[in-house]
């Protein structure tokens, strides 16, 4: 930097101090903003039912009543809704990581007459919205009898992901090709040189694939709530109906503290593994 | 497939004869192109199966049920042609929520793009702390939908949120930030809030424009503006085609209105206030209050029309204007 040459009084030096000031201020600024909402709803799951009702707003508890906490997970099911959700997240991430590397592998390194087409297709489904898909899907489903099961969420991660199939896909297509060649001169099939070779090497890929599906399952509400039923459904779908007085009026501080509850697990996998995740998140943006 | 690819097939086939053709001289020979072929075929078809029962066939059978008067319940279903297209373009209700569908993306797509680019050029600037910044900032876009909506919920509450504790701080009335016209102003804050998400691809997207452009438009004396306005923005600007495509088709698919409602009752849209009854609202009111599979499936293909053709467009219109220096495929 040239300011470091520069006596200290001098004005190019004041400006950059002076700009500096303006930048960290307004970052702390919108900082505030971004954690305002997660640490309000903190808040609100800490203080007593009339505290959320009251007007003019009480900006603090006067108790931390942290048995709110307690008492949202024994209110409802708590545990059972978490195992629920747990289920089909573990269910879906896992089955749909490995189907969506397994298509990536086949767009990565073969081809075949069609390919291009295929390839156009898949990126296309991207932009598909699945919302319109999903009524329909949910009235076959229930032909099929698999409503209130969680065979749909085994089927959808079968079926891999666009978007993950890409994320591999470009992993794959980096790796050189001595990879496999000297594996086909063994006479090893490409099922083998995939799960041997091509697998182990991609776990920055596989562990991003799956805390993305897991995170999108996780926070999932209208599939849930489409084709579960209440005893079978997710944190999410509980979150939202059952924290709910006898007369139908919301408890709005046990609500926040098994928001926050519910939250948290995804904001802690995130940190820990945030780089692969963000890695992911930014590839697929640069088609 | 091209006369070189082919040759270059052929030259490869020859060659593995002739390595292993002493232990391949039990088995019918099998060309090493064909064998790519079926291995091909054997590593999509999870997909192109999954894609053909779970995307086509729902689409089609929602094609046909809009032609329907279909329930559900009642045995009693007819065919009845247009007729449901013919009611839903006559229905204000539907052109209404269309319209506040589209001002929704209109204004929500563009204002996260700003601030998420905005945000990206903040946090590269080289800070002590910015890799806290970036992580604190990204946030926001893990949390779960339903998360988001209590947590905006209690901090729009008309009597005890925050946001009104800040306007009668400074001595304005408390508004009814949960109802009409207000509503929608808090539908679009969480998106905003969410803004972390294209701060993070555009960071990438950054990240990428060569340094040595910057420098040469700097000795050039172009000031930080016109190096931003000439050199970033075209540079990222299939970054900023795609977070426009993917915003359009992810503003249609919000459910934050339902999230947001007073009291969300399960599946019920009835209680979202009318600023907020989006298309998708209106398409969940249809389908889950009244039960008309028939006529939802016809809204539904209706909104997939008009999401290709308003892409189309985009695409379109844009062609000129993205600029891509980097092509995936060279990479190989």
């Amino acid at each position: 930097m040239t300011a470091t040459s520069l006596p200290p009084s001098s004005p190019v030096r004041v400006k950059v101090r002076v700009n500096r000031l303006v930048l960290y201020t307004v970052l702390v600024v919108i900082t505030g903003l971004f954690l305002g909402p997660f640490g309000w709803l903190v808040l609100t799951g800490l203080k007593t039912s009339a505290e959320t009702a009251a007007a003019p707003v009480h900006w603090l508890p006067t108790h931390f009543e942290w048995h709110n906490f307690a008492d949202a997970f024994n209110l409802v099911d708590f545990l059972g809704y978490a195992r629920n959700s747990l289920i089909i997240a573990l269910l879906y991430a896992t089955l749909v990581t490995l189907s969506s590397a397994w298509v990536g592998f086949g767009f990565a390194r073969l081809d075949a007459p069609g390919k291009k087409w295929l390839f156009g297709i898949l990126l296309g489904s991207m932009m598909l919205p699945q919302m319109i898909t999903l009524l329909p899907t949910y009235l076959i489903f229930a032909k099929l009898g698999m409503v209130d099961t969680y065979w749909p969420w085994v089927l959808w991660g079968l079926a891999a992901a666009p978007y993950l199939v890409f994320l591999f896909r470009q992993f794959f297509a980096g790796l050189p090709r001595e990879l496999e060649e000297a594996a086909i001169v063994d006479g090893c099939g490409y099922g083998m040189i995939f799960w041997r070779i091509f697998l182990p090497q991609s776990w920055p890929v596989l562990s991003a694939s799956f805390i993305i599906a897991f995170t999108w399952t996780w926070g999932d509400y209208i599939a849930p709530q489409l084709l579960l039923s209440t005893d079978r459904t997710t944190l999410a779908v509980a979150i939202m109906s059952t924290y709910v007085t006898q007369a139908g009026s919301p408890i709005t501080n046990l609500q926040a503290a098994a928001s926050v509850m519910y939250v948290v697990p995804i904001l802690l996998i995130f940190l820990i593994a945030q780089r692969g995740f963000v890695a992911g998140m930014s590839t697929t943006g640069l088609k | 497939m091209t006369v070189d690819q082919l040759s270059s097939a052929a030259r490869r086939t020859r060659s593995t004869v002739t390595a292993d053709g002493a232990r391949q001289a039990g088995r019918p020979r099998v060309s090493m192109t064909a064998r790519r072929h079926r291995a091909f075929y054997m590593f999509t078809s999870p997909w192109i199966i999954g894609f053909l029962l779970l995307t086509i066939v729902p689409m089609a059978y929602a094609l046909w049920l809009s032609f329907t008067t279909y329930d559900g319940i009642s045995p009693h279903w007819t065919y009845v042609g247009l007729g449901n297209y013919r009611e839903l373009f006559s229905d204000p209700t539907t052109w209404d929520s269309l319209g506040r569908a589209g001002l929704f993306a209109l204004t929500s797509v563009p204002l996260s793009i700003l601030s998420g680019l905005g945000l990206a050029v903040l946090v590269n600037r080289p800070l002590k702390v910015r890799g806290l910044l970036r992580t604190l900032l990204y946030l926001p876009a893990v949390v779960p939908p339903v998360g988001a909506g209590i947590a905006f919920k209690t901090l729009f509450d008309q009597n005890s949120g925050a946001a009104n504790g800040v306007l009668t701080l400074f001595g304005f009335d408390a508004v009814g930030w949960m109802a009409d016209p207000y509503a929608r102003y808090v539908l679009l804050m969480t998106v905003l809030w969410t803004a972390g998400n294209i701060m993070i691809i555009s960071l990438a997207g950054l990240q990428d424009v060569p340094r040595e452009l910057h420098e040469a438009a700097r000795i050039d004396g172009a000031s930080a503006w016109r190096t931003f306005r000439s050199i970033t923005v075209p540079l990222l600007s299939p970054v900023l085609l795609f977070q426009t495509v993917t915003g359009v088709i992810a503003s249609v698919q919000t459910i934050m209105p339902l999230l947001l409602a007073p009291v969300g009752t399960t599946g019920s849209v009835t209680t979202v206030p009318q600023s907020n009854y989006l298309y998708m609202m209106h398409v969940f009111a249809q389908y889950f209050a009244l039960g008309r599979y028939g006529y939802a499936s016809a809204l539904l293909w209706v909104l997939f029309v008009l999401i290709l053709i308003v892409t189309g467009i985009i695409f379109k219109f844009t062609s000129g204007m993205v600029f891509y220096n980097v092509d995936p495929e060279a990479k190989k």
